[in-house]
């Protein structure tokens, strides 16, 4: 189970964030620069995870409580 | 036959509905069967057939009764009801008017329904306030239903079309009967392990007693203390169990949950595509207002006329100067004139001027002596007579031919007395 260090929704939320602040205008440039180049790593990576189009498998979850590999086309006849 | 006595139609049919509407056993009548014919009238009054294998009756509820209904009538369904009996003098049948109908076989489960979800909802298990956020964005999302059956490749089928790079994992369990309520509370407290951003727990319609098992006291507890966030999704729409009151949100049916489960990804994108747009406007605003800035500094007056920058300065400078000058001098005369006042309070205590002083005191003093000095006198011309020695102060002190002298201021003369003539 492979741990991202950070959540896509938390990532979206601080773009969110960073982006109102640029809105409002209060940071120096330097800020801005800072704030831009941080934002800017967050949207390409948001991005990024948008473009996987690869299907997540579905997983089944065992007694043993260990994974396999669910497919829905083998529960439809 | 003259003296039959033929009656109308309207006559026979009072009589008769007067007999059934003073019957006793007529007036207060429980009624099982099945509904057919079911329809529901705009005014809200329901029509409908009570059948069992061998008859048939007519059934009517009307809007005030059916409004009460905590179920939705269909054709099929098994039902008791609650009634009694008369006559529709229209169309002259019979027929049960309907105060009270419950579903069959579950009169029981209802009444356990009610009681739980009372009690439950007293210790606040409903509570809005205890409802878990639901994330916008889950990206690990369990499942908990049957493996097999509509519910859950609904679910699946739902989020793969709409966020196919959420994880979902299921957690088989069973939905129905006698042992379905702790499958579900143990695979609700085995989800905790397994890093899920949401849980959805649910199964496809069915009978009453098919969904049973969401209305478990177990479940419910099992929902209210999970820590992930939970949409719960049992039956249909028109179905309501406990689990849907305690759950963090409830979905009208297993599509429904996947809907509000995970966010649409083409919105996702178009929604970051305009995050990117407005990024980019608003750090080309920061740039280009910093910018306008900056001219602005540029463009002022100082810095286009630089000799300002001096010239107030140098204007400063020289009243600086002015000022320290004069301030100088006015001290300078102070000191000066404190000087001389100074000088003329000590200068008689000098020793020299106190000489002088002395020195004009006692010239003064001579010239008062010189003044009583006898030769001084005789300077003026005076002279002084005398005989031996003895001034002659009277015609008295000399005779005739007798010598005397006469002191002058420069010398002596011998004299010889010649008359004496007194006044």
């Amino acid at each position: 189970m492979e741990k991202k260090e950070m959540k896509f929704e938390d990532k979206m939320k601080e773009l969110e964030t960073i982006i109102s602040d640029l809105e409002n205008g209060n940071s120096s440039l330097e800020e801005s620069i800072e704030k831009y180049t941080r934002a800017m790593k967050l949207a390409s990576e948001c991005d990024q995870e948008l473009k996987q189009v690869e299907e997540q498998v579905s997983k089944m979850v065992l007694e043993d409580g260990s994974l396999k590999d669910f497919h829905i086309e083998e529960t439809t006849n | 036959m003259s003296d039959r006595k033929y009656l109308s139609v309207g006559a026979l049919t009072r009589y008769l509905k007067m007999k059934f509407d003073t019957d006793e056993n007529l007036r207060l009548v429980f009624l099982k069967g099945e509904i057919s014919n079911f329809k529901s009238h705009s005014s809200g009054h329901l029509y409908f057939s009570i059948k069992d294998e061998t008859s048939k009756i007519n059934a009517i509820m009307f809007s005030k009764n059916a409004s009460k209904l905590t179920f939705q009538p269909a054709d099929g369904m098994k039902i008791l009801v609650t009634g009694r009996i008369s006559i529709y003098e229209a169309s002259g049948n019979y027929q049960i008017y309907v105060d009270e109908m419950l579903e069959d076989g579950v009169g029981n489960l209802y009444i356990a329904f009610e009681k739980l979800k009372t009690q439950l909802s007293k210790e606040g298990l409903f509570d809005p306030r205890h409802k878990k956020t639901i994330p916008k964005i889950p990206e690990r999302i369990g499942i908990i239903t049957a493996p097999t059956g509509a519910a859950i490749k609904d679910i699946i089928s739902t989020i793969r079309r709409r966020f196919p790079i959420a994880e979902t994992i299921l957690f088989p369990s069973l939905v129905q009967g006698e042992n379905a309520a702790s499958d579900i509370v143990k695979n609700i407290k085995r989800a905790e392990n397994y890093n899920l951003d949401l849980l959805i727990v649910g199964r496809g319609g069915g009978s009453i007693e098919d969904l049973w098992p969401f209305n478990e006291e177990s479940v419910a507890r099992a929902i209210f203390a999970c820590p992930i966030p939970i949409i719960s999704a049992v039956g249909h729409e028109i179905d309501y169990t406990i689990s849907d009151f305690v759950a963090d949100l409830r979905a009208p049916t297993p599509t429904g949950a996947a809907e509000l489960a995970v966010p649409n990804i083409l919105d996702l994108t178009k929604h970051m595509t305009q995050l990117k747009i407005r990024l980019h406007e608003s750090i080309h605003k920061t740039i280009h207002l910093q910018k306008l800035y900056l001219d602005s500094l540029k463009n002022s007056f100082v810095i286009k006329n630089p000799i300002m920058i001096y010239e107030n300065k140098s204007q400063k400078l020289d009243t600086l100067i002015e000022r320290l000058t004069q301030s100088m001098i006015r001290t300078l005369e102070h000191k000066r004139f404190d000087l001389d006042h100074i000088m003329k309070h000590y200068i008689f205590l000098h020793p020299e001027e106190l000489y002088a002083k002395q020195m004009i005191d006692l010239k003064t003093k001579i010239e008062k002596l010189e003044l009583v000095n006898p030769m001084s006198v005789l300077k003026r011309g005076f002279a002084i007579p005398y005989q031996k020695n003895h001034i002659i102060k009277s015609i008295y002190d000399v005779q005739k031919e007798e010598e005397m002298k006469l002191k002058l201021y420069d010398g002596e003369i011998n004299l010889k007395v010649i008359t004496i003539k007194g006044e």
